[in-house]
């Protein structure tokens, strides 16, 4: 007995510390739900590392995040259909991500046919299906790779009185992302954005809702619209 | 410990939050968001990335706070290990969508610093100060690499410059010398 309970207890640290890969730390997930002594190890080794939190300086954060939260919010006791799907979204690990790249892997199909349809004469170097949080397809980017990338939405954006959609990219980490331009009447347009390398396999693109004109900072900073990663066209 | 709220006001705000009541997780995010972008950031090492983490977060403080009960520890607990794992679930899945050079580069810089000064900055009346100064230099410095920074076993062996399979059962004992002595 004791030397279960030395188990769980490492177990727990190891999950709380986040040292398990993703599918163990799914396990420990669902069986703390019908095991009380893991799940009371968990709560311990929490509240455990706890003050190692207290140590970060709180920093400044402007009203717009908590604007996008509110926007995002869904009213709780929704349909049922909404709540189950919302839960098993959070379920998975990073769970936008992961209905993102599901939603992808099945409209690979069409964004290639429209790509064909697009551009008959220059082939895109990347395609990049874009989803919003619900893993619904909202728009293509299509990057040429030579300073110019098309954008074709695929749902109805509500743009707000002073808004402008924004598309951004993640050429790499260091660099962070790019602005590769705007698309003021929500409709789907070509891009001239900056010189940047070539797109490779997984770029992240992504659309937000950023005051006209563009975001201030040159950084995104309104609300994720969609995001969806490249993929090399064939 | 030091601590942004009373327990209790939290456990109560989450309740709130459970009945449909915005302005309670409003009053959330102002006590501890601010923190909470700091915490994300020391893993993901981007603040638009940390404000990422966040906003999901709150959003899933919201859709869950039904599920929290005090049998899961404090819920500011709870409501740090949603963030921390979120922003550790974005550390994974950017490994795979850049390169691992990418990542390194992007880590490297000045993240060592931050988990050492986390360490001094730690409360020095905790409990867990006693404990964590205790273990010998190498499983502390592994410990708090995990915690803070995200760094995975394979990261922080590379770090320290010792075998995969060493780091793996010196940060075992370790957390179990914590656990013994934090009893």
């Amino acid at each position: 007995m004791s030397e279960d309970r030395i188990d769980i207890g490492g177990i727990a640290d190891e999950y709380v510390l986040g040292l398990l890969d993703a599918i163990e730390a799914r396990q420990v997930e669902t069986d703390m739900e019908s095991d009380p002594d893991l799940k009371a190890a968990i709560a311990a080794s929490r509240d455990r590392f706890l003050p190692l939190d207290d140590t970060a300086e709180p920093t400044v954060i402007g009203d717009d995040l908590w604007t996008r939260i509110d926007a995002a919010l869904p009213v709780q006791g929704a349909a049922p259909i909404d709540v189950s799907r919302l839960t098993a979204n959070d379920n998975r690990p990073g769970g936008w991500r992961a209905t993102a790249l599901a939603a992808m892997a099945a409209a690979v199909i069409l964004a290639v046919a429209l790509s064909v349809n697009l551009m008959r004469t220059i082939e895109p170097l990347v395609v990049a299906v874009l989803v919003n949080e619900a893993g619904d397809i909202q728009a293509i980017v299509e990057d040429f790779g030579n300073e110019k990338a098309a954008v074709r939405l695929l749902a109805d954006f509500t743009v707000p009185q002073g808004k402008t959609i924004e598309v951004w990219t993640l050429p790499s980490p260091e660099r962070g992302p790019v602005s590769l331009g705007l698309i003021d009447d929500a409709r789907s347009v070509r891009l001239d954005g900056p010189a940047l390398p070539k797109p490779h396999d997984s770029q992240l693109y992504e659309l937000t809702l950023e005051q006209a004109g563009g975001s201030p900072t040159g950084r995104p900073t309104g609300l994720i619209l969609a995001k969806g990663f490249a993929k090399i066209t064939r | 410990m030091v601590t942004g709220a009373a327990p209790d006001d939290l456990t109560t705000a989450l309740a709130a939050c459970a009945k449909g009541d915005r302005t309670a997780l409003r009053g959330i995010f102002d006590r501890e968001a601010g923190r909470l972008v700091t915490i994300a950031e020391r893993i993901v090492r981007r603040r638009d990335l940390a404000e990422e983490v966040v906003q999901e977060s709150f959003i899933r403080i919201w859709t869950q706070a039904h599920q929290y009960q005090p049998d899961r520890g404090s819920a500011r607990g709870w409501i740090y290990a949603i963030v921390r794992n979120r922003a550790l679930n974005l550390l994974r899945d950017s490994k795979r969508e850049y390169t691992v050079e990418d990542v390194e580069l992007l880590r490297e810089r000045d993240q060592v610093d931050h988990v050492m000064a986390a360490w001094h900055r730690l409360d020095r009346t905790s409990r867990l100060h006693d404990c964590l100064g205790a273990l010998d230099d190498t499983k502390r410095r592994g410990i708090l690499m995990a915690y803070i920074g995200g760094y995975s076993h394979g990261e922080i062996a590379g770090r320290l410059s010792i075998p995969l399979g060493t780091t793996k059962s010196w940060i075992r004992r370790g957390l179990s010398a914590l656990r013994e002595c934090m009893a």
